[in-house]
């Protein structure tokens, strides 16, 4: 019991002393619960509660565009943006807000849909009082325009379904309050003809049973229909498969896990005196960094190579879709590599500032977790709060990712990903470059 | 505030015979030197002076935080000096630290190798760093086994070793590239006896073959037993300097170095 006691006591006197250690072990926790909490706050709700942000193109200039906007308001699954800069949103504008990935779905309205929505509403509604007898060969229906839904092809299957689901909802009741309308009038309107055709209702007799027989038969396919397009780049279509979204999205989650194995090395060297024995030798900082960067960049890459084998040929075995790499296989292998120096070079930074080898885990590891979690590894950043969506864009996970899902599923290549890696090499620099500068000093003794 | 040398409260360290090193056979040259490290009130290395001689050993004695290791940290151009220089091989360490660097050796006082490596895998990486390689580095890397006693456990890893085999794994790492200087800060501290011995024997042996070798110890009959000359060092001072039979000799009533040695640093506890 003594020892008991007396160890729990050393241990946390010993914790009480590293302050750094204890601001990781609980900041780094909490930073976790919130972002990760924050991160998911739509998900649960992504379904219809909360709205996703869709721009709507209306071409058509009618009630139906404003009759969309009103049921999708009431609706909250959706929220609908139909002006920009003061501005009607043009198809061209939308169709680039999307393949920018500003946006990941667009509505477009046809010309003339409203007029020809309830032109055939109409026509329906006559039809459905069939003349006895029934005509041999009913007339061929007119045709209604529709409505077009654009999606960003990396949009995943769950949230590609839950706006079809909101949109068909809406357009449902659209149509069933036309088709309403023009039931009501046109019913109105064959009584009244009944009644004007001079039917003679006697005196005291039963109105109902000398009303003339009206069979009635509604047509109930839908009329306005919603069409779906995958090709907002004009570019082939192509449907992301879960490998396309989850191995590029885990297999950078665990390059960048080459913090903790990095950090811990370099901590251990400098409790060993290796450190310090390696500082007293004649070679440069730069060339110990660089050995450490290539050591650990050929860990990555073996790693991100298991992953996508794993995708290519594992998953088809166990009867999933598999990752199609396709021709753009040098933009990916640059891609894995510009994440994977990343990822080096942010655990070797992470080894050099930190004082404790459980500094170093415990921050590295939240680090990461935080990071894939604003990155979109987990949720994608669509589906996050607005607010949440701003800061992903500081998380090299998310650079990475976007970049691995324009090759994977937008059909990109080094070019489109050009951005992504530049942001993903400054970042390595950035962090090597604190390492570096961070030992010199050390090592000059100031 | 450190002193400027000229301090007339300050008390002249005691000097033995055989202070004279010798100008033209300067190794090593310390003067002047103060470190004062940042946020600290008082320096740890307070305006010392003192020369090595080529193919000598030389002691750094005193009691914990009298500055002995940053003393060496200075020399082994871990830390830059407030004021002063130290000369080694006739190069100033501040102003040429690279070239310095491959001049001299140092066993620090941390196991100053890779545990999950094997004895031969660290000296093989260490020697590399120094631009050894191929059959060079192979040869002086079985020498430096066979010279500490490991010839048979080279291929061991150093994380299964015991204390003593570590230590003597540390030196052989620090003599790898025949320095011309050796730098050892407490290379026999919490070993065994036979451990002690051998490496004391190692560090005669490497004497004689030319090399000049720089040790602090908290063991005075070690001390006396191997070293040449010796410093004391107190406070950041240096208060006596000779040969440990010198040094004893100059104190009356003292019969060994530790009794000399506790007459200068005085008895009380240093935390």
């Amino acid at each position: 019991m003594t020892t008991l006691l007396a160890t729990i006591w050393k241990e946390l006197l010993e914790l009480r002393r590293d302050r750094a250690g204890i601001l990781v072990l609980l900041v780094m926790p909490m930073a976790l619960v919130l972002i990760v909490s924050l991160v998911q706050d739509n998900v649960m709700q992504a379904t219809g509660e909360t709205p996703i942000r869709v721009l709507l193109v209306d071409l058509d200039n009618g009630f139906l565009g404003r009759a969309v906007e009103k049921h999708l308001r009431l609706d909250g699954g959706l929220e609908l943006i139909r002006r920009q800069g003061g501005r009607e949103v043009s198809e061209e504008a939308a169709r680039k807000a999307v393949v920018d990935g500003d946006f990941r779905f667009y509505i477009l309205i046809a010309p003339g849909t409203g007029a020809a929505l309830r032109k055939q509403v109409r026509r329906r509604a006559e039809e459905s009082f069939v003349p006895t007898p029934k005509p041999a060969k009913p007339p061929p229906p007119a045709t209604v325009p529709g409505l077009i839904l654009h999606f960003d092809p990396a949009v995943q299957g769950a949230f590609r379904t839950a706006v079809l689901n909101a949109l068909q909802r809406v357009l449902l009741g659209i149509e069933l309050q036309e088709k309403g309308a023009a039931l009501s009038e046109t019913i109105e309107r064959k009584m009244r003809q009944g009644i004007g055709g001079g039917i003679p209702i006697p005196p005291g007799g039963d109105a109902a049973k000398r009303t003339p027989p009206i069979r009635f038969e509604l047509d109930t396919d839908p009329v306005l229909k919603l069409r779906e397009a995958t090709d907002p780049g004009g570019r082939s279509p192509r449907r992301p498969t879960a490998a396309q979204q989850n191995v590029p999205a885990w297999a950078l989650f665990g390059m960048f896990f080459i913090v903790v194995p990095v950090s811990g090395a370099l901590i251990r060297e400098r409790q060993t005196g290796t450190f310090r024995r390696l500082m007293t030798m004649p070679v440069s900082l730069a060339g110990l960094l660089a050995g450490k960067v290539i050591a650990y960049l050929l860990v990555c890459m073996a790693q991100f190579v298991l992953m996508v084998a794993i995708g290519v040929f594992a998953l088809p075995l166990l009867g999933a879709s598999g990752l199609v790499v396709g021709p753009e296989w040098p933009a990916v292998g640059v891609i894995a590599l510009s994440a994977a120096l990343a990822a080096t070079g942010y655990g070797i930074m992470v080894g050099v500032l930190a004082r404790s080898y459980e500094q170093a885990s415990v921050f590295g590891a939240v680090s990461i977790v935080i990071a894939a979690a604003l990155g979109g590894v987990m949720i994608p950043v669509y589906v996050m709060p607005r607010s949440m969506q701003a800061v992903s864009v500081i998380s090299p996970l998310a650079w990475g990712l976007d970049a691995f899902q324009d090759v994977f599923v937008r059909e990109g290549s080094l070019r489109t990903v050009g951005s992504n890696l530049a942001r993903l090499m400054l970042f390595s620099l950035a962090t090597l470059s604190v390492a570096w500068w961070s030992l010199r000093r050390s090592r000059s003794g100031e | 505030m450190p002193s400027d040398g000229n301090d007339p409260t300050v008390p002249e360290p005691v000097r033995g015979d055989a202070t004279d090193t010798g100008a033209v056979d300067e190794i090593l040259k310390v003067h002047r030197l103060v470190k004062v490290y940042r946020g600290a009130e008082t320096p740890a290395v307070d305006g010392i002076d003192f020369a090595v001689k080529r193919g000598e050993i030389f002691g750094l004695l005193g009691p914990n935080g009298a500055g002995k290791t940053t003393v060496l940290s200075v020399i082994c151009t871990l830390l830059r000096p407030t004021s002063g220089s130290v000369t080694l091989c006739s190069q100033d360490t501040e102003r040429s630290p690279t070239r310095i660097r491959s001049l001299f050796g140092l066993a620090p006082q941390e196991i100053a190798l890779y545990p999950s490596l094997t004895a031969r895998e660290n000296l093989h990486y260490f020697g590399r760093l120094y631009g050894l390689s191929g059959r060079v580095l192979r040869r002086r890397t079985e020498d430096c086994l066979a010279l500490v006693g490991l010839s048979d456990r080279g291929g061991t890893r150093i994380d299964t070793f015991s204390g003593g085999m570590k230590r003597r794994a540390n030196l052989a790492a620090a003599i790898l590239h025949s320095p011309r200087v050796l730098f050892l800060d407490e290379p026999t501290v919490g070993i065994d006896a036979q451990s002690r011995n051998l490496i004391l024997e190692n560090l005669k042996t490497l004497r004689d073959d030319g090399a000049t070798i720089v040790y602090t110890t908290h063991y005075m009959e070690e001390a006396e037993n191997i070293c040449g000359r010796v410093a004391i060092m107190d406070r950041g001072k240096i208060v006596a300097e000779g040969t440990p039979r010198s040094l004893v000799a100059a104190m009356d009533g003292c019969v060994n170095l530790e009794e000399s040695f506790l007459r200068l640093t005085g008895r009380h506890l240093r935390d």
